[in-house]
């Protein structure tokens, strides 16, 4: 049996063998690749496009989220899945859970979009945010205008470096107002992975937050927990 | 000569209005189907019923805006309708649920609406909303699908501007054997998704109350002193407190698992929210809708995880 997890931008796939957790990613529009040769029976699918693929059963990538955080931190209060197209916040404590996927600026597009801006790979951002010795105040409610603030910054003698931890604390804090009051809150999604966004994050909520060691592959093994 | 087309933009006693020989006409019924983008808007609903009357895509012989007590958009989104020619009357609703401010309305509205013509509507329009009540207790019970509940129920604004022919439609109604679980109250204005039931029970939650559509079938009257003290009971217009209180005894007699309350851009009720979830003791989903057409994928999602987690309950 397998999880596979097919979100807006990547697709994750997640299976046990020999007792080790084993699992494969790639972007969502070559998910084929990762089930070539598969069953669909064998296919337990959560994401955006779960229903889209073979599959033998299919949930949600909320309810996934909570079985897959549940294998490495079974008392988790909340979960925040940060995905390329949308951001999720999971109250475990109450089942109650919030979308944002109306506007970019709390979701891994406006990170891609910074990144674009500066002709630059996304997962440099946190290396760079790491260089910055002052961080700019960057409006905090909308990635377009973020940009032109973002142009003032710079023209006004900030470093790029700095500019990128300014977004970065712009995206935290535009995040922060989905959660709720914890102790433990678990980041999960592919834009976890960003070390710069996650200090900013830490900072602005003022928590150690928890994230696991494989973040973009959560939503998969939730999948095979679930059905297993 | 003709009998008069009435456009309501709320709830407007229909007793009153078809006892003064005219016929409602709930300009809102035809939005969730209509794909129309207005230009200029706050609320979809205001904004889309406002332009197909200006537009006379919506043809009325006169107007009543429920301007007072309901929905705030209306006031303004009504005065525009106005402006373009439309004979209009604003409708207000009494916050404090005063029954002889609420007479002196109905009073008034009669004036404007030609005086009463025809006082036995009011009881045949009784005998119908006994029937909506039925109907309603039906499909708490599956012996109806709750599309099909919605549709009729929602209908009882206006009775489709046809007693004789609405009640054909009630009668022809056929039972049904639909299995009940994951019963869920639909709180706050109506969808302006036009498949949002239908998406629902595809997603195994059975809708066992429609918040506004059963107050269009739960008052009445055979006169107006009666109707005035009986519609200030609408919980829209009243205090928060009084829907809540109201709310919490419908949700525990229809034995509900949890609670979708539907809000719409800009409309005031989206601020409610929080008071609602603070006071209601159920899984409470909150969606949000903006324009008219299908069920969009997004609160599809929001449906199925809510469906699950009520499963996991």
């Amino acid at each position: 049996m397998i999880g596979l997890d097919v979100g807006s931008t990547a697709a994750k796939m997640v299976w046990i063998e020999s007792g080790g957790l084993k699992f494969r990613i790639t972007s969502t529009h070559n998910w084929k690749e990762l089930v070539e040769g598969i069953d669909g029976d064998e296919i337990i699918s959560t994401g955006y496009f779960r229903n889209s693929v073979p599959h033998r059963a299919s949930l949600t990538e909320l309810t996934a989220a909570i079985y897959g955080v549940r294998h490495y931190f079974p008392d988790a209060e909340v979960i925040v899945d940060i995905g390329g197209q949308d951001t999720k916040v999971i109250d475990v404590r109450n089942n109650n859970f919030i979308i944002n996927d109306k506007c970019s600026a709390g979701t891994g597009a406006f990170l891609e979009f910074v990144a674009n801006y500066f002709k630059i790979e996304l997962n440099e951002l946190g290396s760079m945010h790491a260089m910055a010795k002052r961080i700019p105040d960057i409006n905090n409610t909308c990635g377009v205008f973020a940009l032109s603030e973002m142009i003032s910054q710079l023209v006004g003698g900030y470093s790029k470096e700095e500019v990128i931890a300014g977004m970065h604390y712009a995206f935290a804090r535009r995040i922060s107002y989905m959660i709720p009051q914890a102790h433990k809150v678990v980041l999960i999604g592919g834009t976890v992975k960003n070390e710069g966004m996650v200090a900013a994050l830490r900072d602005v909520l003022n928590i150690d937050v928890l994230i696991p060691d494989e973040p973009q592959i959560i939503n998969a093994l939730g999948a095979l927990k679930y059905y297993s | 000569m003709p009998v008069k087309k009435i456009g309501i933009t709320a709830l407007v006693p229909p007793e009153l209005i078809f006892s003064c020989g005219v016929t409602p006409f709930d300009v809102n019924n035809v939005i969730p189907a209509s794909r129309k983008y207005p230009g200029n808007k706050l609320c979809a609903w205001t904004a889309i019923w406002k332009d197909m009357l200006v537009k006379k895509e919506i043809e009325v012989d006169s107007l009543v805006v429920v301007a007072g007590g309901d929905c705030h958009n209306a006031l303004v989104d009504g005065q525009k309708a106005a402006m373009s020619g439309i004979p209009t009357h604003f409708f207000f609703y009494p916050f404090d649920g005063d029954p002889e401010y609420l007479g002196s309305q109905l009073h008034r509205l009669s004036l404007f609406l030609g005086g009463i013509k025809s006082p036995e509507k009011f009881k045949e329009i009784g005998e119908l909303k006994k029937q909506g009540q039925l109907l309603d207790k039906k499909r708490c019970s599956g012996k109806l699908s709750s599309s099909e509940a919605f549709r009729i129920l929602i209908s009882f604004s206006d009775l489709a501007g046809d007693l004789a022919g609405f009640s054909r439609i009630i009668s022809d109604l056929q039972e049904k054997d639909i299995e009940v679980r994951n019963r869920v109250a639909l709180i706050g204005v109506p969808p302006i998704f036009h498949d949002f039931h239908e998406t629902a029970q595809s997603l195994d939650l059975q809708i066992v109350f429609d918040e506004l559509p059963y107050e269009f079938i739960r008052h009445g009257g055979s006169n107006i002193q009666e109707i005035a003290v009986n519609y200030c009971g609408y919980t829209f217009a009243r205090p928060l407190e009084f829907r809540i209180d109201f709310l919490k005894n419908e949700l525990k007699r229809r034995r509900v698992d949890g609670v979708i309350h539907y809000t719409q851009f800009a409309c005031h009720h989206m601020l409610e929210d929080e008071v609602l979830r603070e006071k209601l003791d159920y899984p409470m989903l909150t969606i949000q809708g903006d324009l008219p057409g299908n069920t969009p994928q997004q609160v599809k999602l929001r449906l199925e995880a809510f469906r699950e987690m009520l499963d996991r309950q």
